[in-house]
């Protein structure tokens, strides 16, 4: 195997080690909820908290025995999803949502939106291999 | 605007990919550059004014594996922004982990930057070698002691412990990153925006936002006793570097274990119509065992500045400390009901 290559395998490797710390949110996730408590949630969007410093999803989740719950998700911060072309009318009430996250430590009814999924199973925010804003024209990779 | 920019920074790495080769041959150096004439302001002080971003994927200090390299090769150019590209998808990520939590959700809600915006292998640039210089004697005791005041003086998102929300940082109290970690790149909001007028420089920073204000009046530093948490700073121009000198800086608040005794040295230029190179020069003789030198480019983005009112939603404060409380209650329960 060519040498640069592995060289620049291995650069790579300290590389995402040392920005490990630029990883972390305004406030630390780990903190806030439980690495043992994954939760999947299926729901209807009930409204978009657009505040600062993190974006909060309402959610409605139908409970086995059909009853409903109340459910807030924690998401990324406005600021960089309006650059992204996402403002809070972009998820309207009654869209239907996957959440895949982890619940807070608290015991609270909220999580962190690790992933967000339509039903149809398109991905909310995953759009492209550039920045992961929609299809816009704007993202020189959806040329 | 971003179109531009992306062929803007494509250009610049080609452009300077023969250089670096020269460099790392030790020959001449670079070839001469471009003649830049920094626009004025029409009252004839040098205009930085427009909105920049300073995010990059260069790493902050060098790289052990690079082998004290100054400059990236083309092809590992490549390979990072293609890896941190990548990073935008789910690779990599082990569910149900600490560090998944903590990477919280999928890329699109960050701003992390996939480019390399300058081709040094570090944005210290001094010393020579690209790393921090090590903590004075002083500075390590000072560490020890730092679970004995009242108040949790780090920047990150992290703390110290969870008992009060003063077990936690200034960054997760909404109060400030500091300086100089507000001028430096972080996860997202990495936004400034630059305005001037005649005698005043007007640096706002979008994370946790606030404005820097400094005159270029040649007025001296308030008097010792005022400490604030971002300092007190004034600005002189030489030729068309803007000079910030920082100090009268808090006790309460930390910058890799430098506090009141922390001096900054701000030099800000255009380097071209759309890049600005910000450089600090940072000196605690009580902290590091000696000055040093980071150098990060400011990208010009032509976008808009948005307010980022931090404490407005902090659900998260209020989750890390009720989670703490819920998990030793917990504990409590699980040892009174356990078995003698």
């Amino acid at each position: 195997m060519n040498m640069g290559i592995i060289r620049s395998g291995v650069l790579i490797g300290a590389l995402m080690l040392m920005s490990a710390a630029a990883l972390s949110a305004h406030h630390s996730f780990a903190a806030e909820f439980d690495a043992n408590q994954p939760v999947q949630l299926k729901g209807t969007v009930v409204k978009v908290e657009w505040i600062n410093p993190h974006t909060w999803i309402h959610l409605d989740v139908k409970k086995s025995d059909g009853s409903m719950e109340r459910w807030m998700i924690e998401g990324g911060t406005p600021n960089t999803l309006l650059r992204r072309g996402l403002t809070k009318n972009s998820l309207p009430e009654g869209t239907e949502l996957v959440v895949d996250g982890y619940k807070a430590k608290n015991g609270s009814n909220r999580a962190n939106g690790r992933d967000l999924t339509f039903t149809d199973g398109r991905k909310l925010f995953m759009g492209s291999s550039g920045t992961g804003a929609p299809r816009d024209g704007k993202d020189a990779t959806e040329k | 605007m971003r179109d531009n920019n992306l062929v803007l920074m494509a250009a610049t790495v080609l452009l300077l990919a023969p250089s670096i080769l020269v460099a790392q041959n030790g020959s001449a150096g670079a070839p001469p550059a471009k003649p830049y004439t920094t626009p004025k302001t029409p009252w004839g002080e040098p205009d930085l004014q427009g909105t920049f971003s300073n995010r990059t994927i260069t790493p902050f200090e060098r790289p052990a594996n690079v082998n004290g390299r100054e400059f990236f090769t083309a092809q590992e150019v490549a390979a990072m922004e293609k890896s941190a590209t990548e990073r935008n998808g789910d690779e990599g990520r082990n569910k149900g982990t600490r560090g998944d939590v903590e990477r919280a959700y999928n890329d699109f809600w960050w701003d992390r930057g996939t480019k390399v915006t300058t081709l040094r292998t570090s944005l210290v640039v001094d010393p020579p070698d690209g790393r921090v210089p090590p903590l004075t004697e002083e500075a390590r005791k000072r560490q020890a002691d730092e679970a004995k005041r009242p108040a949790f003086r780090g920047t990150g998102a992290n703390g110290r412990g969870t008992d009060t929300w003063l077990d936690r940082s200034t960054f997760e109290r909404c109060i400030t990153r500091g300086l100089p970690g507000a001028m430096s790149p972080t996860a997202y909001n990495n936004n400034y925006r630059i305005t001037q007028s005649p005698g005043y420089v007007a640096i706002q920073i979008e994370m946790l936002g606030g404005t820097r204000v400094i005159p270029t009046d040649g007025r001296p530093h308030v008097g010792p006793s005022i400490r604030q948490w971002m300092g007190h700073s004034t600005g002189r121009w030489e030729g068309d570097t803007l000079v910030i000198e920082t100090t009268n800086f808090t006790d309460k608040i930390l910058y890799r274990n430098a506090a009141e005794n922390l001096n900054l040295v701000e030099r800000i230029r255009r380097v071209g119509p759309d890049e600005i190179e910000y450089r600090v020069t940072i000196t605690d003789p009580t902290t590091f065992t000696r000055p040093w030198t980071v150098s990060i480019p400011y990208i010009n983005t032509g976008e808009d500045m948005f307010e980022y009112a931090c404490h407005e939603g902090n659900y998260g404060m209020e989750g890390i400390l009720s989670g703490a409380r819920e998990e030793e209650r917990k504990a409590a329960e699980a040892k009174k009901g356990s078995p003698r």
